[in-house]
C-alpha cells in the first residue's frame, strides 16, 4: 500500500499505533518556538508550524553522544543505541539535510556506526510545507516544499485530512500496517495535493545561486570574505542551527576511575576547531573561517557529492545575533546584489 | 560493521628517548590480541590515533615499518594533552591504538623507479618506515637506486641513531646526513636540507622523491628538486592537520574539498598546488 488519506480525527489511534512499535517525535509547541520532542498523543502535536527552531538533526547526530566508557584507563564498550523511533512531520528541507548527512556518514568504505544505527532504525514522515517563511530559500537550493528526499512517507494537510505517500519501503510498510486507519485517496485529494504544493513553491522567496560554485572556485583570495566576516561574532549559532552541519569533537570526560569518551558538535566557526598542539593555526582568523563554513556548503561538498550542503531552511538566517544573512553572502558572491533583506 | 572510533587494545613495551631535548620518546607497541595485530594492515605513510582514556587521542605517523612484525613504533613529539601524558608513561602502559588512517606513500606507483627521500627534524617518522620498508630483502629488488638526505637541528635532535648508524653501512642505500649547526665532535655534513639537495643532486630520471619536514624546510627544498628537474607529480609530500575523527566526518582537517585524514596525509606537491593554501 503506497498512499492513504488520514483524517484527523483518527490522528490519535494513528499515533497510538506508532507508539507501540516506536518512540514517537513530533513537533511541539512552547513558550520559545516549535521543537521535536517524544510525543505521548496526538494533542502534543502542532501541525500547522512553520519549522522548528531547532533542526531535528540531534535526533540522529545528538549535541552529546557517547561513544565508549572506560575503567582505570581500559576501554568499555557500550551497545549502539538501537531505539526504534518514529519522526512525524518533519519539514521536507530538514529531510534532504539528512540526506545530505548520509552522504559523509554512509561512505562505502566509512561508515559511522552511531549515526547510521538511528537511521536505520527510525522511521521518517515529512510534512509538505505549506507555511514557507520569507527566509527561506529551498527551491534555490535543490529542494523545495514537497521534497521527499530523505523521508520513507511523505504527508500533506489537506484541511481536515493528512495525505500519506510512501517513499521508500520501510514508509511502504508503515502504511501498510496502518491500514485500518487509512482511506483510499480520492482524485479530488491528489489534486488538492497538487494545487497546494504549487502555491506553496510560488511562496518561497528564490535567490540567485547560479555559478555561486565556479565563483567560489576561483574566489578564495577575494577580498569579500573579510567583508562578510567583519560583523560575525563567532558564535557558531548558524553551524549549530544548521540541518547540514555535522562537524563534532570527541573529548574524554573522566570522575575518578570512570569515564566517558563523547562527540559532540562543534563548529568551523571556533579557532580551537583547527589549532594545532605547536600553536599554527591554518583558519586563524573569522574571515578563513566564515571562508570556509560557505565554501564547504556550496563548492567542496558538492565537489565531493555534487550537491550543496544548505537546504534553504533560513534558520542562520533568522538566528544571527549581528543579522549576517546567508542570502546576502551568496549574492556577493555570485554578483546578483538583488537580494531582498527580510530584516528591517 | 566495525566500529571505527573503538581503538585496539596495545601495551606499551619500550619506550626510546630519541633526542638531547627529550621532547621526542619512541613508543613500541604490542597489541594486546594477535587478531588485532592481523586486522591492522598498514603501508609506509600512514597514520593512527594513540587513544589515552582520559585524555583523547592524538593522529601520529607510524614510524615502523609492515615488515617488522609483532610491533609497531610511533615517535611523538610532547606537544598537548595527549602527548604529555604519552610521554610520561612507562613501559606496560595499556593504551590504544586507531588506524591504519588515511593513504600511504604511492608504493604501486614507486616500484620500478629511483627513491630520493628528504627528511628534516621529528617529521622522518614515516619516512623511517618507508626506508626499513625499501631495505626489506623482499622489497629492495622493487626499487631502483635509494638515496635518503636526512637533517636536523643539531646532532643531539637526530631520531633513529641506531638506525642511521646500521643505514650508513649499507650499500643498498646512499646515505647524507646533515645538521644546522655541528657540535663538538660531530664529523658529518653540516648545513640546512634544502643546500645539502643542491650539492648532492639527486637525479630524476626515473625518480620519486618523499619530502617530510618543517614547513620552512618543505618551502625552500621544493625550488631545489624542482630545479633539478623533479616533476611536480613525483614529489610527494605528508601533511599534519589537527584531528579528531581521522575518518573524514569530523569536519577539521580539509583543505579545500581534501580531507588529510583520508584522502591524504600523503599528496603530491602537484595536488596540493592544486588546492587553497590554507594549512
Amino acid at each position: 500500500m503506497k498512499q492513504g488519506i488520514l483524517t484527523l480525527s483518527e490522528l490519535t489511534k494513528f499515533i497510538e499505533l506508532l507508539k507501540t512499535s516506536y518512540k514517537v517525535f513530533a513537533p511541539v509547541k512552547k513558550e520559545e518556538g516549535v521543537f521535536f520532542e517524544e510525543v505521548n498523543s496526538a494533542d502534543d502535536i502542532a501541525l500547522g508550524y512553520y519549522n522548528s527552531k531547532l533542526p531535528p538533526k540531534r535526533l540522529f547526530l545528538p549535541q552529546c553522544e557517547v561513544l565508549c566508557t572506560f575503567e582505570n584507563g581500559q576501554l568499555v564498550e557500550i551497545p549502539i543505541a538501537d531505539e526504534k523511533c518514529a519522526i512525524f512531520g518533519m519539514r521536507p528541507c530538514d529531510a534532504l539535510a539528512l540526506s545530505r548527512i548520509d552522504m559523509v556518514f554512509d561512505k562505502e568504505d566509512l561508515k559511522d556506526p552511531y549515526y547510521l544505527a538511528r537511521r536505520k532504525n527510525t522511521v521518517l514522515l515529512s510534512l509538505v510545507c505549506d507555511k514557507p517563511l520569507d527566509t527561506c530559500f529551498c527551491t534555490s537550493v535543490g529542494g523545495g516544499p514537497s521534497s521527499g528526499d530523505g523521508s520513507d512517507i511523505r504527508m500533506v494537510h489537506l484541511g481536515n485530512r493528512l495525505l500519506l505517500e510512501a517513499l521508500t519501503e520501510k514508509g511502504e510498510s508503515l502504511i501498510s500496517s496502518a491500514k485500518q486507519f487509512l482511506k483510499k485517496p480520492k482524485q479530488s485529494d491528489l489534486e488538492e495535493k497538487e494545487k497546494i504544493v504549487a502555491e506553496s513553491e510560488k511562496k518561497v522567496p528564490r535567490i540567485k545561486v547560479d555559478g555561486i560554485k565556479e565563483n567560489l572556485e576561483k574566489g578564495f583570495n577575494l577580498p569579500l570574505w573579510s567583508a562578510i566576516a567583519e560583523r560575525c561574532l563567532g558564535c557558531g549559532v548558524c553551524t549549530y542551527l544548521c540541518p547540514t552541519c555535522y562537524c563534532f569533537d570527541i573529548t574524554d570526560e573522566v570522575k575518578g576511575e570512570k569515564g566517558k569518551r563523547i562527540r559532540t558538535w562543534d563548529s568551523c566557526q571556533y579557532p580551537l576547531f583547527t589549532l594545532h598542539a605547536s600553536g599554527h593555526n591554518p583558519r586563524p582568523s573569522k574571515t578563513e573561517r566564515m571562508r570556509q563554513r560557505i565554501m564547504h556548503k556550496f563548492f567542496y561538498a558538492v565537489e565531493n557529492f555534487g550537491r550543496t550542503f544548505c537546504v534553504g531552511c533560513g534558520r542562520c538566517v533568522r538566528s544571527c545575533p549581528v543579522n549576517l544573512d546567508l542570502r546576502e553572502s551568496i549574492e556577493l558572491i555570485t554578483g546578483n546584489k538583488a537580494c531582498v533583506s527580510t530584516r528591517k | 560493521m566495525e566500529n571505527p572510533y573503538i581503538p585496539y587494545p596495545v601495551t606499551i613495551e619500550e619506550i626510546t628517548i630519541e633526542n638531547e631535548a627529550r621532547d621526542l620518546k619512541t613508543f613500541k607497541l604490542v597489541f594486546d590480541r594477535k587478531e588485532d595485530e592481523e586486522k591492522f594492515r598498514y603501508l609506509p605513510g600512514q597514520f593512527a590515533e594513540l587513544s589515552l582514556f582520559g585524555k583523547g587521542e592524538s593522529p601520529i605517523g607510524i614510524a615502523s615499518s609492515p615488515t617488522e612484525k609483532g610491533f609497531l613504533l610511533f615517535t611523538v613529539k610532547r606537544a598537548g594533552l595527549v602527548t604529555s601524558e604519552l610521554h610520561s608513561s612507562e613501559t606496560g602502559r595499556k593504551i590504544g591504538v586507531r588506524g591504519p588512517l588515511g593513504k600511504p606513500f604511492p608504493w604501486e606507483r614507486m616500484e620500478g623507479h629511483n627513491i630520493v627521500i628528504v627528511g628534516g627534524g621529528f617529521a622522518f617518522t614515516t619516512l623511517r618506515s618507508a626506508i626499513t620498508y625499501i631495505l626489506h630483502p623482499q622489497n629492495r629488488p622493487k626499487f631502483g637506486k635509494l638515496m635518503t638526505i636526512y637533517g636536523a637541528r643539531t646532532p643531539g635532535e637526530l631520531l633513529y641513531k641506531k638506525d642511521l648508524e646500521i643505514w650508513s653501512k649499507d650499500d643498498r642505500i646512499e646515505l647524507h646526513v646533515t645538521v644546522d649547526k655541528a657540535t663538538e665532535g660531530w664529523k658529518g655534513r653540516e648545513g640546512l636540507v634544502p643546500n645539502i639537495v643542491k650539492e648532492v643532486s639527486p637525479s630524476p630520471k626515473n625518480a620519486i622523491a618523499l619530502v617530510c619536514g618543517p614547513p620552512i624546510m618543505i618551502r625552500f627544498t621544493i625550488p631545489v628538486l624542482l630545479n633539478l628537474g623533479f616533476a611536480e607529480d613525483d614529489i610527494i609530500l605528508s601533511l599534519e592537520m589537527r584531528m579528531k575523527c581521522g575518518i573524514g566526518k569530523c569536519g577539521r582537517c580539509n583543505i579545500g574539498a581534501r580531507y588529510v585524514c583520508v584522502d591524504g596525509p600523503v599528496f603530491t606537491y602537484k595536488e596540493l598546488e592544486g588546492l587553497p593554501a590554507e594549512y
